[in-house]
């Protein structure tokens, strides 16, 4: 008994949500800072979605921690609020306010976890008159097989770019197929086989035009990583084919196992849905003699079979699209205006923040208003008795 | 009597000179009525402005003074600079507009040579500029290949000069083709030419016979009215019979190649050139008279675009926040004097004055949302502003309950400082320029934008407190501990209000994130900033409650929440990433190295003891950790 009050009195100091607090300082200060050099997305994922930052020990492939990271600091500081609560607050209409705004903060970090592990984010991208019943992601590539030898519809495998790497075997989930890495490149550049440096300059032939070689990885937010594999397939243990594949090389090879056909690529993880998107037509407003942007918006058509669903609608800045769990927004363009980019986003604690957030704001609206109430009945008194 | 009357007569005194200031310019009896042409309307950066903006805005580009200084404090009002490069420009080349500042670009431009001018050395004409003209643009090109987060001070400098340059030449060609020797004769002459030439192409076209002189002829013209597109910044001439406000206005290029279609020279174009023709030959009748006929055709014609225009250019020539400026000087100076001497009268001219002062800011904030149809805030500008208004609007509130005169003094420094910021903002461009299609949405503007203002108000203003706090330790005598003790729960009350505006705010903000781009918080870096002023008020409020601090410990730790709150503000935006970015500041991001700094030499002060005098105070017993009480 004694032993759980030795350990429960510490984790329900207010001195360690000072330190806490003073922790996710840092780390939001210096994640900020290092956003210059290692982009947005990189950034969230070493300072703000991991356990702790970690510092190379130069010349070996070690790291040591140094700081903790967001899910600590985040969790400790989650655990020192309920036990605060369980330690210390009693119930009493003075102090609704105070337990209404860290009730919301619980669930504010509760669903900040919620988000990290299960939001998927996607980027759709249509030119007009183009249609597609699936999103990519701007980060993620997949090495993907298709079985072409249904008519009606294609059989898609797909091996995520994080198995990847150099000298692996990957069974084939569902087949009888392994594949064998021989390379892989993680960032790459495709060029023309006679800009090689020597042709001996280490490359992955993709075509009689194109070659790729290493390139160090980017973390710019504007660039996409374009990975190269070198990849033999076995089919029961034996070679049916060898072949480079990179996703900034759209073709897909194909090839026949057992006078079946089939395809291979390297290419921007897929997320399939159950209806597609048509661009009807895309516009860019500008302000009256400028190149300053008004407006961009999406006319698209929803198709989904399922639903018995086939209408128009449109898309623009701070209008979003929200359809079968997923939202669509108005993210970019390119191509002269004729093709439109789609954020597309999957998060099932979507509406977490906004209960969190009405939580917070009320139970600070309470505690202040209360607050300021009796000061100014304090001063009134005061200002009575001075009269 | 007198002792009684003075402050009035002084409050009043004040007023009378605001008023004397701020009232409509008067031309001069004779002379061009350069006031007039400066409300004319023109769309540039797509909006209507008043000549008058042109004027000061291109200035402001090409000097970041915005003034046109040809002898020393004798500034020429910025429309007359205009009218000369408008319509005389060969004069407008030899004055000296353009300021360089960077000491490299300064040898490139012969800097040396110049060293004989005493008075500004580092001013230029356009004519000195053009044996340098290519060299410029080559200079310029190659600094655009390096990425614009990575260029160095002279990269960016040759830049802004290339396109101060460039607009410059921009506006020589708003109204005519530069070096038209008489517009109104060029136009006659072109509109004779029409019909012929027009003949003479179809004729043509028909493989029939044609006049080719007329052919010829109509050639010219047109080529010479196409190669104008390139110079498009100043759309200076309404076309009545547009469908819609985007083709409402046009470029001078435009609107002479629209004759070829319609066979008439466009109205608009005709009174500028009547205008540019008696202004050559120096007929200031003849213009005044143009500028008056051409005002009664907008009436007639474009009604709906002109209220604004008026009111702007008496918005710039008033400017209501330089003068809130000079009035929060003075209650600065009324209030902290009142410490000294004559309390009452003093703190009464320094409450008078400062209401003045806060009219003054209100007023220009309002003016400004009416001539931009949007909530206070849409740039860091405005912020500023609207920053600064909050802060002297919680101050006010603080002087009503305390009347210690601490609240004049901060409204006063909050006052004065964020519209010094202000005003150096200004120089960058077009305060009031349109928004990017992501922010263009009035209801997040006027809450998520306003309330996070309002948080940086707030947290700024404990800060001055606090700064308040630790100078007045150092004067030990008058530093009471009842003094301690009221700054300290002041202090208290509104970090309070800190924390509940950024909170709210940054939340705010977070759901229009969710709602525009689908993620409720992006690690953003303005958003991480909103985030770490909240983090910082929340920890000064838990050290509070747990009895780690007391009022001086929490004065320093408000003057630590300057620091926060000025890199959440400006840091951020020196960062170059993310969503949120206006710019780089090079300026600017020395300035605010150096108010950290001062931020923590204050600190540090605080942390010194001082040798007290008198018997200490017993020591309050520590409230009970997560405790309310006060």
């Amino acid at each position: 008994m004694i032993r759980i009050k030795t350990l429960f009195r510490p984790l329900a100091s207010l001195k360690l949500t000072i330190i806490c607090l003073a922790c996710a300082m840092v780390l939001v200060f210096v994640g900020t800072l290092d956003q210059v050099h290692i982009g947005i997305y990189e950034a969230q994922n070493r300072y703000f979605k991991s356990f702790a930052l970690f510092l190379p020990i130069p010349g070996t492939r070690f790291a040591v921690p140094w700081f903790p990271g967001g899910y600590v600091v985040g969790g400790v500081l989650l655990l020192n609020l309920i036990a605060a609560h369980l330690a210390r607050f009693k119930f009493s209409w003075k102090k609704l306010g105070i337990v209404v705004l860290h009730a919301g903060l619980i669930l504010m970090l509760v669903g900040q976890l919620i988000t990290s592990i299960f939001q998927v984010e996607s980027q759709m991208r249509l030119d007009e008159g183009e249609r597609k019943n699936f999103s990519e992601s701007p980060y993620f590539d997949e090495l993907a097989i298709t079985d072409k030898s249904q008519p009606d519809r294609d059989r898609i495998i797909s091996i995520p770019d994080s198995d990847l790497r150099k000298g692996r075997t990957i069974q084939v989930p569902g087949t009888d197929f392994k594949v064998v890495v021989n390379d892989f490149y993680p960032n790459s550049a495709l060029v023309n086989p006679g800009r090689l440096p020597s042709p001996a300059y280490p490359h992955l032939k993709l075509g009689p035009m194109a070659v790729a070689v290493q390139i160090p990885k980017t973390y710019k937010q504007d660039e996409r990583n374009v990975a190269t594999a070198a990849v033999t397939l076995l089919d029961k243990d034996q070679p049916a084919g060898s072949w480079s594949v990179s996703s900034g090389f759209p073709q897909p090879v194909n090839f026949q196992v057992g006078g079946k056909p089939f395809q291979i690529a390297l290419q921007p993880q897929r997320y399939y849905q159950p209806f597609s998107l048509q661009l009807l037509k895309f516009r860019h407003d500008r302000y009256a003699g400028t190149d300053i942007a008004k407006n961009f918006s999406s006319q698209v058509r929803l198709v989904d079979p399922a639903r018995k669903e086939d209408r128009e609608l449109s898309i623009y800045m701070n209008h979003p699209l929200r359809y079968a769990g997923l939202t669509f927004y108005q993210a970019g363009y390119d191509n002269n205006d004729r093709t439109t980019i789609l954020q597309v986003v999957q998060n099932p604690g979507r509406l977490v923040p906004y209960i969190s957030c009405g939580l917070l704001v009320a139970g600070l609206l309470l505690q202040f208003g209360m607050h300021l109430f009796r000061f100014a009945r304090k001063m009134q008194g005061a200002s009575a008795s001075a009269s | 009597m007198i002792k009684k009357a003075a402050p009035w007569i002084f409050v009043l005194l004040v007023a009378g000179w605001l008023a004397s200031k701020m009232m409509p310019e008067k031309p001069a009896p004779q002379g061009f009525n350069f006031v007039e042409f400066g409300k004319l309307p023109v769309l540039v950066g797509g909006r209507v402005m008043p000549m008058d903006s042109v004027a000061r805005i291109s200035l402001s580009l090409m000097n970041h003074h915005g003034a046109y200084e040809p002898v020393p404090h004798k500034p020429v009002p910025p429309v007359a600079w205009l009218v000369n490069v408008m319509m005389r420009p060969e004069e407008a080349d030899q004055a000296r507009v353009f300021e360089i500042v960077n000491p490299e670009l300064l040898d490139l431009l012969g800097g040396s040579d110049r060293q004989d001018k005493l008075f500004a050395f580092n001013l230029f004409s356009f004519n000195e500029f053009k044996p340098f003209l290519s060299e410029i643009e080559k200079q310029a090109q190659a600094a655009e290949q390096t990425d614009a987060q990575t260029r160095n001070a002279f990269q960016r400098e040759i830049i802004k000069l290339r396109n101060a340059l460039l607009l410059y030449l921009r506006l020589k060609n708003s109204l005519q083709p530069e070096g038209s020797p008489d517009f109104k004769e060029e136009i006659d002459a072109f509109a004779q030419a029409v019909p012929t030439g027009m003949q003479a192409i179809q004729d043509r076209d028909a493989g029939k016979p044609f006049d080719q002189a007329a052919f010829e002829r109509i050639l010219q013209f047109t080529q010479r009215y196409q190669n104008l597109a390139q110079a498009r910044y100043v759309y200076a001439f309404p076309d009545p019979a547009a469908p819609d406000a985007t083709g409402r206005w046009q470029h001078v290029g435009e609107a002479l190649l629209g004759t070829i279609r319609t066979r008439r020279v466009e109205p608009a174009v005709g009174f500028y050139a009547t205008l540019i023709s008696a202004y050559r030959q120096g007929d200031a009748a003849g213009f005044n008279a143009a500028v008056s006929n051409y005002q009664n055709y907008l009436r007639r014609t474009v009604p709906g675009e002109l209220n604004r225009p008026d009111l702007e250019a008496w918005f710039n020539h008033a400017a209501p926040f330089l003068q809130a400026m000079v009035l929060y000087v003075l209650v600065f100076i009324c209030a902290v004097l009142s410490w000294l001497f004559w309390p009452r009268t003093l703190a009464r001219v320094a409450g008078w004055l400062l209401l003045l002062a806060f009219v003054l800011h209100t007023g220009g904030l309002i003016t400004r949302m009416y001539l931009q149809g949007r909530p206070p805030v849409t740039n860091l500008y405005s912020s500023a502003i609207f920053v600064g208004w909050g802060a002297v609007l919680l101050c006010l509130f603080l002087e009503r309950i305390y009347r210690n005169g601490i609240g004049n003094v901060c409204a006063a420094t909050a006052g004065f400082v964020t519209l010094l910021i202000a005003y150096n903002l200004q120089l960058d461009g077009d305060t009031l320029e349109m928004l990017r299609a992501v922010l263009d949405t009035n209801v997040w503007l006027a809450t998520h934008v306003v309330v996070v203002a309002l948080g940086y108000s707030s947290t700024f203003l404990a800060g001055l407190l606090g700064v308040i706090y630790v100078i007045r330790r150092l004067f030990v005598r008058s530093f009471t501990p009842e003094l301690s003790r009221s700054l300290g729960r002041m202090i208290y009350g509104i970090v309070c209000f800190a924390t509940l505006f950024s909170l709210v705010g940054t939340i705010l903000g977070g759901i229009w994130a969710d709602q525009s781009w689908g993620r409720f918080w992006g690690w953003d870096p303005k958003e991480n900033g909103a985030l770490l002023i909240v983090l910082w008020n929340a920890i000064i409020l838990h050290a509070r409650w747990g009895g780690y601090v007391k009022e001086r410990g929490i004065a320093l730790m408000a003057v630590f929440g300057n620091i926060i709150t000025s890199l959440s503000w400006f840091g951020t935006n020196m960062l170059g990433v993310g969503l949120h970015s206006y710019g780089f500041m090079d300026q600017a991001f020395n300035v605010l190295i150096g108010f950290i700094a001062g931020q923590l030499v204050l600190i540090g002060i605080g942390l010194l003891p001082v040798a007290s005098r008198g018997p200490k105070r017993p020591v309050a017993p520590l409230e009970q950790a997560g405790q309310l009480t006060k």
